[in-house]
């Protein structure tokens, strides 16, 4: 039991690093926003691993993940509202081309 | 090795080769895709932890997510087939240094961790008892942090609406 725990933490901080990468490493701000869905993914799988081997009779485990998972999509919506917003003015969702943002 | 320690790994091993696939291909397209199979991979997990509920919303809202993605890279990129590979990164060594260490010191934190409690804890519920006690759950002690959430949804909805319909900035790019 203690080895699948061990086994879903482990791709969970797998899922963590490369995601940090994309979002770190990424100019477009499209792939930027699939850096940080792999953040939550590791999460999520972080949760779902928690609930399962832990306490798997405390339903507020999953109840967490749904929360995480709106907050994914969240995300999403905003940062393609963003996105929309920055290629109707500039032409470009390049983030090199959005220096002046640092104000 | 047990079956689900093989399944466990397999899917999560899967899920990670398609994380690295997304910022690995030239092609958009192909990196949405990848993201795609890597959270159905994630959602395959889910089940093979018998969180059956989550597993499937996990595997069709993800499936959804990434068209919705795909979609939105053809639509802005100059290059979504990646034929002409551009180069699409910077501060790499940056990068590639904050995910290993991020890696480095999740995995840590795993190693050394006392899960002694690992597998003390009560069964796991049937599929459709877990559905009957998430929704207790979530209409009764957890209602108002499940409502707030719902709340920030309808938010980010009209934000990111507005946000879009702006008219573009005087004398930007393509500014009028």
């Amino acid at each position: 039991m203690e080895l699948e725990l061990l086994v879903a933490l482990g791709i969970g901080a797998a899922l963590f690093g490369i995601g940090v990468y994309g979002a770190l490493s990424q100019t477009n701000l499209v792939m930027i926003i699939m850096g940080v869905e792999l953040i939550l993914a590791a999460a999520l799988v972080n949760l779902v691993a928690f609930w399962r081997y832990l306490h798997p009779e405390v339903m507020s485990g999953q109840m967490f993940v749904l929360i995480v998972m709106a907050v994914m999509a969240v995300e999403m919506a905003v940062g393609f509202g963003i996105a929309i917003t920055r290629f109707r003015s500039r032409g470009s969702v390049e983030m090199e081309e959005a220096r002046e943002l640092k104000g | 090795m047990t079956a689900s320690v093989f399944f466990l790994a397999f899917f999560g091993i899967a899920a990670v080769w398609f994380g690295i696939v997304v910022f690995r291909t030239h092609s958009m397209v192909r990196s949405a895709l990848a993201l795609l199979f890597a959270q159905t991979a994630i959602g395959a997990m889910f089940l093979v932890m018998q969180a059956e509920f989550l597993g499937v919303l996990q595997i069709m809202m993800m499936a959804t997510e990434m068209s919705v993605m795909a979609i939105f890279m053809v639509m802005f990129m100059m290059d979504p087939g990646g034929l002409g590979a551009m180069e699409m990164t910077h501060q790499k060594r940056l990068s590639v240094w904050a995910g290993a260490i991020g890696l480095v010191g999740a995995a840590a934190i795993v190693g050394l961790a006392d899960w002694g409690l690992a597998g003390s804890g009560g069964q796991v519920p049937s599929a459709g008892r877990q559905v009957e006690l998430l929704g207790l759950e979530l209409l009764g002690r957890s209602m108002f942090v499940f409502e707030s959430a719902g709340l920030t949804i309808l938010t980010a909805m009209v934000a990111a609406t507005m946000v879009a319909i702006t008219p573009p900035l005087k004398g930007g790019k393509n500014g009028t």
